[in-house]
């Protein structure tokens, strides 16, 4: 398929310095829709304005006289439809095109503006980003989120500030895991393992929602997402390593999220409750991360 | 006459034809080799009973078209489900 | 054309009697009636007599004369309604039993209104409970099911069928055909949706209805979530729907291709018919591709299959069937009321469509285009990147052809002499919301933005004002046809009433949907600072339901108080459907419809033999041959339809019944043969079919259920079995004369008569039936690991008889038609008995097969793999099975004599077969071999 992506990234690439939008989900989704909002107006006024005008210009005034306003436009006859006639049609074609072609630039230069941005979205984290893993498997009827050390929690607490990798699969049908605030989404299926990031910006709690219609307790099949001061969080996340036996996580295949995005490689099923061996990547995460914020709060 | 001669013809032809792609499965060929192979052979079987069993070699173009597109979209729906997760 | 002679010859069941034609004709008179006169009682007169007054047509037919209303009706052509079995139209009886395809358009229109109401209440039920968040009419349970049956009935049993109903109605008209290619097989399409929509009403009763979405995400829609039996039948149910449209599309596009008057060619066919051919054609490959996926679905929950629990990529197999179907179907659902627009637009401009070309070059391209973009509904599933990319590109290449439509239906207006009579109003009103729904389709073409919006109420918003937009536009198509159809006018104050309620409903219900977009779907529970527009969606959503009370008041009382319509009420139409009057008579047209003067005319009877490129019509003696355009009603598509896909073991023969007819029927005086007009057996097949299906939905893991519950959904199976197996065989074995040719315009299956193109065309369907198992097979096994799959026989040897054994009969098919070729009855029945002979040679073959696989402990529901083997070479066992029925049943008919003077019937019986075979090409060396 690199036919088709190459051309596009190039295309796409040199103008990422500045056009495309980057950021946070939420900063990226904001600019996007705005800009969409703002042209689908713009244009869904017009067509239709132009269309009403059409309809109040041409009505049929009843007078006999051909042509709505009376004087036939161009003062030529017009040829009207007449009953039984082989189907037709009236010329105009040009006139066709020309809104065609309008339109056509405005929807492909769009969706080419936003197509940089989706790369963006499907990429690994950039380089010295922070960023921390989560697994999180929903189950009717609610969610189960799993840290890189084993613990796992029925309520999502992560850092401020930092890019969280989510993956997401499910143990029973088909769910969507989505943090409304954060503007992240991902759909839980189960045997398949889905990517998604996202950043929280300030601390609170948020709800994580279902978005796919999963069963009778769809509806309130919510979970809160506490969003902690990074130093908070470190002291709390520290204090849940020993308290789970089990430790040792799925950390390492969420470490390759490569440019490929969601790509589950068929086959294993529910997310690694393992046999142990490769805690150290998950405790490194964490050292990095105690680290880190030493250094910022420094 | 030669109607009937040209139908045992293709009749022996396919005969032959599928012993031929049961023999590819035993000659141990390398997997994809023989996969191809043995598919391919369903292929020319099928246009033969398709061509002048049905004899679709002799009727206007249209029909021909018509199971081709029938093919084609099934062809998509499978190449491109398969595809998408790889 | 005829004369008015007693029509006995063809009735089915006796009792049409002269008295009958008569009182059809009596009531058909105030339809008739001279505008100047109203009709006093309203359509169902029963006081005979005057009727016959009318004379043969004159003034109506004129040749592109714009004739007055007033002088419109008279005459009418009352002479053509000889009843041919058919009671009045007034007469319920008459459309239990009509083939006829205005009654059957009419009979669709009234039922997909019922489920109008029915998906409608539904959904009032869900607006009420989003008055504010948390409120709790109904559970939550019952909420899923009002939210899933509201989707279904609105999508499957309502849009499409309504759309349909205008399509037989109109299409035939505008085309110049007196009917469809297969009546019958029309009528049973009909009787098969009834019966499939009262299934869906019956499974509310079996516990609770399905409950999983209308697009049934796997693994939701298995039993191990859904248990109840009323989930079961509900997948049946639409099973059954797709049988259904399956019969029909092959029936319209037969029609289409075959039956145009002389000088319509494709290119100059009307708007509103180019919109339901694109439409058929759209609907049989796509369809089957559902009705794949509701057979493996049904599999696994009535047979314990293991597809779509598969861990690996059951899902998302479902994902990518159902939407590979979800897709085109958008499109199936819109481009009706497309051509709505068209046609209406036109005609309250007073302009020709702008563009006319380009418009259906948009529309062609958009349905082939239509198959390639079902992932963009999969942005956020584990596929892939390329995938996402190629996906995103395709999806904004299928928007492009929909602006220039747009465009043109806006330009037509420029010049034109705009009246907005209801159904112009509701056309241009559809076209604004149209405009809305496709803005807002753009954000979700772009897949960042899709993210977001996935699983929210800006994809409800968006999709309601596309689909319910489409909706309007159908609605202004009711206004537009109901004067020909009733033939009477509606109040017009009534009608822009309910236009302004429709409108201002429609947008206080869907347009805080976008405000409120945050909400995500299919809650009931939703954040309170949303609940301000939720308040106003409800507040819309009754309005909009009060909107439709104004139409069906004015609509029902029209019937009776409405001034006459006369032929043509609304000036600057150009169709065929309004140069005959209102309601048409049973044939449709004074005579044969031509365009070739570049309008159109109508041939008498003798003036036929001039049609370019048609044979001479009935020539005494050369009966065979003079009938040679598809005679006949081909059971073909139907028996094959029907048996090999619900598995109803019994089938009829192509046209062979009907063989028998021409035999001794044929016209021997040079007087055309009348066509038929009624049958009972639709009905029948359709009360067969849904007993059979009830029954089996108390199917489950493989065995009923114990006790008495079991024991009556065994009995109930077993007598739908034996009701639909029965009319089968009666339907095959009716006499019934459908349309007959020659036809003017044929392209591209000129030569290619009817019934040959009706099974071409369903094999087509078929293609992508197996091709979607293949597929399911194919991408489970790549889901699995490829290579690391076993085939399930260890030997690869009995497969491989198998296939020298259907190899073998298909060639001894071809010899049977040989045989018939040279007149050798010996030969065609001996080769009859082989073919025969080598079918139950390959069943038991595949039999002990089986049996020593069961041994060994292998069944459908051991594995997916198991699963994937025994449904799919099941499958096409019972497409052998449906084979051999046919093929004994015209061996039956060979050794009395028949098909030596015509072997047509061989032939096509042929065809299906070599087409089991092909199938058996392939499915040998993937299950077997590799």
């Amino acid at each position: 398929m690199w036919w088709l992506t190459a051309p596009l990234r190039t295309a796409v690439v040199p103008a990422q310095s500045g056009i495309i939008p980057r950021g946070t989900m939420v900063e990226v989704f904001e600019e996007i829709y705005l800009v969409f909002l703002v042209l689908g107006t713009l244009v869904g006024v017009v067509v239709i304005g132009y269309m009403c005008y059409l309809g109040y210009q041409y009505r049929d005034t009843g007078d006999g006289s051909d042509g709505g306003d009376g004087s036939g436009g161009d003062g030529k006859k017009i040829d009207r439809p007449t009953l039984g006639e082989l189907p037709a049609g009236s010329g105009g074609g040009r006139k066709l095109f020309t809104s065609l072609a309008l339109s056509a630039i405005i929807v492909i230069s769009l969706i080419a503006w936003t197509y940089g941005t989706l790369l963006f979205v499907e990429g690994a984290p950039a380089e010295g980003q922070q960023d921390f893993e989560v697994s999180v498997t929903g189950y009717q009827f609610g969610w189960e989120f799993e840290y890189p050390n084993g613990h796992t929690v029925d309520t999502l607490r992560i850092p401020a500030g930092e890019r969280i990798d989510i993956t997401v699969t499910s143990r029973d049908v088909w769910h969507n895991f989505g943090i409304p605030a954060f503007k992240v989404k991902s759909d839980a299926i189960p045997g398949q393992q889905t990517d998604a990031w996202f950043i929280a910006e300030q601390p609170g709690t948020y709800q994580a929602v279902c978005y796919e219609l999963c069963g009778a307790g769809h509806s309130a099949m919510n979970a809160d997402v506490i969003v902690m001061e990074p130093e908070k969080f470190e002291q709390w996340y520290a204090n849940t390593s020993g308290s789970n036996g089990s430790a040792n996580a799925s950390s390492g295949n969420a470490t390759n999220a490569t440019g490929s995005g969601a790509n589950a490689t068929a086959g294993n099923g529910t997310s690694g409750n393992g046999t142990g061996g490769n805690g150290t990547s998950g405790n490194g995460t964490v050292n990095a991360l105690i680290a880190d914020t030493a250094s910022k709060l420094a | 006459m030669s109607k009937t001669k040209l139908y045992v013809a293709i009749y022996v032809l396919l005969f032959v034809l599928a012993t031929a792609q049961v023999l590819v499965e035993f000659a141990g060929l390398e997997y994809w080799t023989a996969m191809a192979a043995i598919l391919a052979l369903s292929f020319v079987k099928a246009l033969f009973v398709a061509g002048y069993y049905q004899h679709l070699r002799y009727e206007p173009r249209s029909l021909t078209y018509l199971m081709a597109t029938g093919l084609l979209a099934a062809l998509a729906l499978t190449i491109a489900a398969s595809y998408s997760i790889t | 054309m005829k004369s008015d002679d007693s029509p006995t010859d063809d009735t089915i069941d006796g009792s049409p009697t002269g008295t009958d034609a008569g009182t059809e004709r009596a009531g058909r008179t105030p339809a008739d009636t001279d505008g100047g006169r109203t009709a006093t009682d309203g359509g169902h007169a029963a006081d005979g007599g005057h009727a016959s007054t009318g004379g043969r047509v004159t003034a109506a037919t004129a040749e592109g004369e714009l004739v007055t209303p007033g002088q419109a009706g008279t005459d009418a052509g009352t002479d053509t309604d000889h009843g041919h079995g058919l009671p009045p139209l007034g007469s319920v009886r008459r459309y239990l039993i009509t083939t006829n395809h205005k009654d059957v358009g009419v009979l669709y229109i009234v039922t997909a209104l019922f489920f109008l109401i029915f998906g409608g209440v539904l959904a009032l039920l869900m607006r009420v409970q989003l008055w504010g968040p948390g409120e709790s009419l109904l559970s939550a349970g019952a909420y899923n099911q009002a939210v899933s049956i509201h989707g279904l009935i609105m999508v499957f049993w309502f849009l499409s069928p309504f759309a349909f109903g205008f399509a037989n109605y109109v299409v035939p008209l505008q085309i110049g055909a007196k009917d469809l290619a297969f009546p019958r097989l029309n009528a049973l399409s009909y009787w098969l949706y009834a019966a499939s929509g009262l299934l869906l009403g019956v499974s509310f009763f079996q516990g609770a209805s399905f409950a999983g979405g209308w697009t049934m995400y796997a693994p939701l829609n298995l039993p191990t979530y859904t248990p109840e039996v009323g989930s079961t039948t509900a997948v049946l149910a639409l099973l059954l729907f797709v049988v259904s449209i399956t019969v029909s599309s092959v029936n319209f596009l037969t029609t289409m291709h075959r039956m145009r008057a002389e000088g319509l060619t494709l290119r100059r066919l009307p708007l509103f018919t180019w919109t339901i051919l694109l439409t058929a054609w759209m609907m049989l490959f796509a369809f089957a591709a559902l009705l794949a996926a509701l057979m493996i679905l049904s599999a696994d929950r009535l047979l314990g299959t293991t597809y779509f629990s598969f861990t690996e990529g059951g899902s998302l197999l479902w994902a990518h069937l159902f939407w590979f179907f979800g897709h085109p179907e958008v499109y199936i659902v819109f481009f009706p009321a497309l051509g709505v627009m068209a046609e209406t637009f036109q005609t309250f401009t007073g302009k020709r469509l702008v563009g006319r070309k380009w418009f259906i070059a948009s529309m062609v391209l958009v349905a082939l285009q239509s198959f390639g973009v079902w992932m963009h509904h999969m942005f956020l599933t584990s596929i892939n990147l390329q995938v996402k990319t190629l996906f995103m590109a395709t999806t904004i290449g299928i928007s492009l052809p929909f602006d220039l439509m747009v465009f043109s239906l806006i330009y037509t207006m420029i010049k034109g002499r705009i009246r907005f009579a209801t159904p112009f109003l509701f056309s241009f009103g559809a076209l604004v919301l149209f405009i809305v729904g496709g803005i807002t389709g753009v954000f979700l073409g772009a897949v960042v933005l899709d993210y977001e919006f996935r699983g929210t109420y800006w994809v409800v918003a968006h999709f309601h004002y596309v689909m319910v937009g489409g909706v309007t536009a159908l609605v202004g198509g009711l206004y537009y046809w109901y004067p020909k159809i009733t033939g009477k006018m509606y109040d017009e104050f009534l009608g822009k009433v309910h236009f302004a309620l429709y409108f201002v409903g429609f947008n206080l219900v869907y347009f805080p949907m976008f405000l409120a977009w945050e909400t995500p779907r299919r809650v009931f529970d939703y954040p309170p600072g949303l609940a301000p527009w939720h308040k106003i969606a409800t507040i819309g959503a009754f309005v909009l339901g009060a909107s439709f009370l104004v139409m069906f008041y004015n609509l029902s009382t029209s019937l009776f108080t409405g001034e006459d319509a006369g032929d043509d009420p609304w000036k600057y139409v150009t169709t065929a459907e309004w140069t005959v009057p209102s309601p048409p008579p049973l044939e449709n047209f004074p005579g044969i419809p031509t365009y070739r003067s570049g309008s159109i005319d109508f041939l008498s009877e003798d003036e036929r033999p001039a049609l370019g490129g048609g044979e001479p019509a009935a020539d005494g003696g050369h009966a065979a041959e003079s009938t040679k355009s598809g005679l006949t009603d081909g059971g073909v598509a139907d028996a094959e339809a029907v048996a090999a896909r619900s598995g109803a073991e019994s089938a009829s023969t192509p046209s062979s019944q009907g063989e028998g007819h021409r035999g001794s029927h044929a016209p021997e005086d040079g007087e055309d043969e009348h066509e038929d007009h009624a049958s009972i057996w639709p009905l029948a097949i359709g009360v067969g079919a849904f007993a059979f299906l009830l029954g089996a939905s108390g199917f489950q893991g493989g065995e009923f259920a114990g006790g008495i519950a079991g024991a009556f959904y065994a009995w109930v199976l077993a007598i739908g079995a034996l009701i639909t197996g029965g009319s089968l065989v009666g339907m095959t074995r009716e006499r019934f004369t459908g349309p007959s040719g020659p036809f003017g315009e044929s392209w591209p299956f000129d030569g290619i008569e009817n019934v040959k193109t009706g099974v071409w065309i369903f094999l087509a369907s078929d293609v992508i039936l197996f091709g979607a198992f293949i597929g399911s097979y194919v991408f489970i096994r790549v889901a699995n690991g490829w290579i690391g799959w076993e085939p399930i026989p260890h030997d690869p040897i009995p497969g491989l008889i198998n296939t020298y054994l259907l190899l073998t009969s298909s060639f001894s098919v071809v010899l049977a038609m040989v045989a018939a070729e040279k007149g050798s009855k010996k030969g065609v029945v001996g080769s009859l008995i082989v073919t025969i002979a080598l079918g139950i040679g390959f069943l038991v073959n595949k039999g002990i097969e089986w049996q020593e696989l069961l041994h060994e402990g292998l069944w459908l529901s051991t594995n997916v793999r198991t699963s994937t083997f025994f449904l799919t070479t099941g499958l096409h066992a019972l497409h052998v099975i449906a084979g051999l029925a046919i093929a004994v049943y015209m061996l039956v008919r060979a050794s009395r004599g028949a098909y030596l003077d015509d072997e047509r019937p061989i032939e096509y019986f042929g065809l299906y077969w070599h087409f089991v075979d092909i199938v058996w090409l392939f499915l040998f060396p993937l299950f077997y071999i590799l």
